[in-house]
């Protein structure tokens, strides 16, 4: 696959504060690149370094195998950006602002009408082309705010957390809209906070945080980084102190949490740990209320390689 | 031209705006013209009521008092200041005239001969004064040999005299000039008013963060964007301008030609731009609707005050009018003020307007470099 975006090294400073702290990140032609990381650690301003919306101190830039700079319009004509917040007009219509927005990129009026159109209909807002934004719901204009990003057919297409405060429908909406645009040849770059929504839609994650990258993947590629690679919860009626502790030498343990009446048993990369344990439960002769295996998680792998929790 | 497009679009959208103040604008035109053409149209000298309480009863006073019945209706009155005063509170008297006991020595003296009571802030003070001062001027002229040619006085005031009101022209003060002062005055104040707030808030828009983000990252170029935008400007500001020559021409067809109305014209054009210049400056000081919304109206209303829109120069102090010149609109209101024969009679004050447009502009470039820095 094509590299069609390159950061390398980058460094950005608000004053007395690192944002970007040598940035790597490469995006491949055709691929979801979710970009993953807590509130505030750098994810938008990432993205405004490489649309030099924003300036930056150090590294490099290159989208399309050419140095971005803010004159770089045969660049940017094949980009599209859906930003945080919902920034349309208020005082145009849905399709008067889908109209302006592929006005700044399309100049023949035969076309741009069909791109409107097209656009339309992608985000479902037919029976409201006429409505001001104020008159939509929270969904309904996170929808406008996408078509207005993705109207002029960019191939390229940032979106900044396009699901914050949105409904559950319309989050699902949105997501299999970004599945159809990577369907159409789109190669999407996509910023979250969400777990679940990055490892359901990306095909390759990079995990920020301080504004460094921390590591990149694919969510099994990530998986496989960390050394857990199963939790299995255990629920005994009753379990004496000496059997619990004996639990440790079922091979592969490398941990267990002990958290009320639950026991968080936790596996290194390793097959058949689930009948291990059962094997070690029916030899000691111990009843189970409960008993579950979880595979490991986007947050576990953030969890074990910065210290803490995602939704810190 | 799709940012032009929208531009023109989103001002349109704000319509109201637009729609209010050349209301407040037609209004007051409709209703300044009613009374500023008429009022200088026609002179009649009217019949007053008046009391007269004689002291003196000499052959002189008689006259006066003759002179005086002549011209106005007498009412009833008592010497009485209290009474006298109600009388005229009321309406009922419009001046109360005593002539004092040594009246015919006062007169010869040539001083103050009689105690007139009127109200000072009605019309109708002035005429019973001329008619009094006119009789003892006549009377001090025949005095000769200690008597006064009384028959003489009554011929010389019977003397009608015919006025005609001048029509209109370049005359100061005439009704149709004054319309003119007025109209073009008070343009100042609604031009200031409506693009600020209109172009303002327009500008506002696409000047929003993220609005403004989108556009940046646009293949439309920045001067592209921005030459659409000022025409924009240029177009609505254009608009507006053009409406208030035209509709000064509809008001006053007739009367065009009787007033310098080319300096009007060149005028409002210069003051239209440098005012469309001072809201560059202030659309590159702040995004904020609310902010954008009072700055309109505290200049406008604000340097339209001070300037003589709203009062004339004449009667503004020194040291309001000291604060006035450091705004364009001390200089508009100049030009329409001024009596002139050539558009080089204005040449200073036009002068005046644009370097405030360049400064404005150069001001304006200052704080749209020192944003695009802080980004």
């Amino acid at each position: 696959m094509r590299m069609i975006v390159k950061v390398k090294n980058v460094v950005k400073r608000y004053s007395e504060k690192i944002a970007l702290d040598h940035f790597n990140m490469e995006v491949y032609e055709g691929e979801i690149l979710g970009l993953l990381g807590p509130n505030g650690c750098g994810k938008t301003t990432a993205i405004n370094c490489i649309l030099s919306l924003l300036s930056f101190d150090k590294g490099e830039i290159e989208v399309f195998g050419k140095k971005m700079t803010p004159n770089s319009y045969d660049i940017k004509r094949q980009i599209g950006l859906v930003p945080q917040e919902v920034s349309v007009f208020e005082n145009l219509t849905v399709r008067e602002n889908i109209d302006y927005f592929c006005g700044l990129y399309v100049d023949d009026k035969n076309v741009r009408k069909r791109y409107v159109d097209e656009a339309i209909e992608f985000v479902d807002l037919k029976d409201y082309v006429k409505f001001y934004p104020k008159k939509l719901s929270g969904g309904l204009k996170r929808r406008l705010n996408i078509a207005c990003g993705i109207v002029h057919k960019p191939k390229l297409i940032f979106m900044d957390e396009p699901t914050v405060a949105v409904d559950a429908q319309s989050r699902n909406f949105i997501l299999e809209g970004i599945k159809r645009l990577n369907g159409e040849s789109s190669t999407v770059v996509y910023t979250t906070h969400y777990l679940e929504e990055a490892e359901m839609l990306c095909s390759r994650i990079v995990i920020m945080d301080n504004g460094k990258d921390i590591v990149s993947g694919t969510t099994e590629e990530l998986k496989a980084m960390i050394t857990t690679s199963e939790k299995i919860v255990v629920s005994f009626v009753s379990i004496e102190d000496s059997v619990a502790s004996l639990m440790k030498g079922i091979p592969h343990v490398i941990d267990i949490e002990r958290n009320g009446e639950d026991f968080i048993i936790k596996f290194e990369n390793g097959i058949n740990n689930l009948s291990n344990l059962l094997s070690f439960i029916t030899e000691h002769n111990l009843t189970y209320t409960k008993l579950y295996s979880k595979l490991p998680t986007l947050n576990d792998v953030f969890l074990e390689l910065t210290g803490k929790e995602l939704r810190d | 031209m799709t940012v032009f497009k929208y531009f023109l679009k989103i001002a349109i959208k704000n319509r109201w705006i637009i729609i209010m103040y050349v209301t407040i604008f037609f209004v007051m035109t409709v209703l300044n013209s009613n009374d500023a053409v008429k009022r200088e149209e026609s002179f009649v000298e009217s019949k007053l009521n008046i009391g007269i309480i004689d002291n003196c009863n000499s052959e002189l006073s008689n006259s006066l008092k003759d002179y005086l019945k002549d011209e106005n209706n007498i009412v009833d009155t008592v010497e009485d200041e209290d009474y006298i005063k109600e009388q005229i509170f009321l309406e009922v008297a419009d001046a109360v005239v005593i002539i004092p006991e040594d009246f015919d020595e006062k007169v010869i003296r040539r001083e103050e001969s009689v105690l007139v009571y009127k109200d000072d802030r009605k019309p109708q003070s002035i005429q019973i004064e001329n008619q009094i001062n006119k009789f003892l001027a006549f009377a001090n002229i025949t005095y000769e040999n200690g008597n006064f040619a009384l028959k003489d006085v009554a011929e010389a005031l019977n003397e009608s005299v015919e006025v005609h009101v001048l029509p209109s022209g370049e005359i100061e003060g005439s009704g149709i000039n004054t319309w003119f002062k007025f109209y073009f005055n008070f343009t100042g104040y609604v031009t200031i008013a409506l693009y600020i707030a209109v172009i303002g808030v327009v500008m506002s828009d696409f000047r929003d963060e993220n609005i403004d983000s989108r556009r940046r990252i646009s293949s439309k170029r920045f001067l592209e964007f921005n030459r659409e935008i000022y025409l924009g400007q240029l177009t609505l500001a254009s608009a507006v301008t053009i409406t208030f020559i035209i509709a000064s021409i509809i008001f006053m067809r007739e009367n065009i030609w009787n007033v310098y109305f080319l300096k009007y014209v060149v005028n409002l054009i210069v003051f239209s731009f440098s005012i469309l210049c001072l809201t560059f400056l202030i659309n590159n000081i702040t995004r904020n609707k609310h902010a954008i919304t009072a700055l309109s109206t505290v200049l406008s209303l604000g340097t339209s005050f001070i300037s003589g829109v709203m009062v004339p120069q004449e009667i503004l102090g020194d040291k309001v009018l000291a604060v006035a010149k450091f705004f364009p609109t001390y200089y508009f209101v100049r030009v329409n003020e001024s009596m002139i024969n050539s558009l080089s009679d204005i040449g200073f004050d036009i002068f005046m307007q644009l370097l405030f447009a360049v400064a404005f502009l150069l001001l304006g470039l200052i704080f749209s470099r020192k944003d695009l820095l802080v980004q």
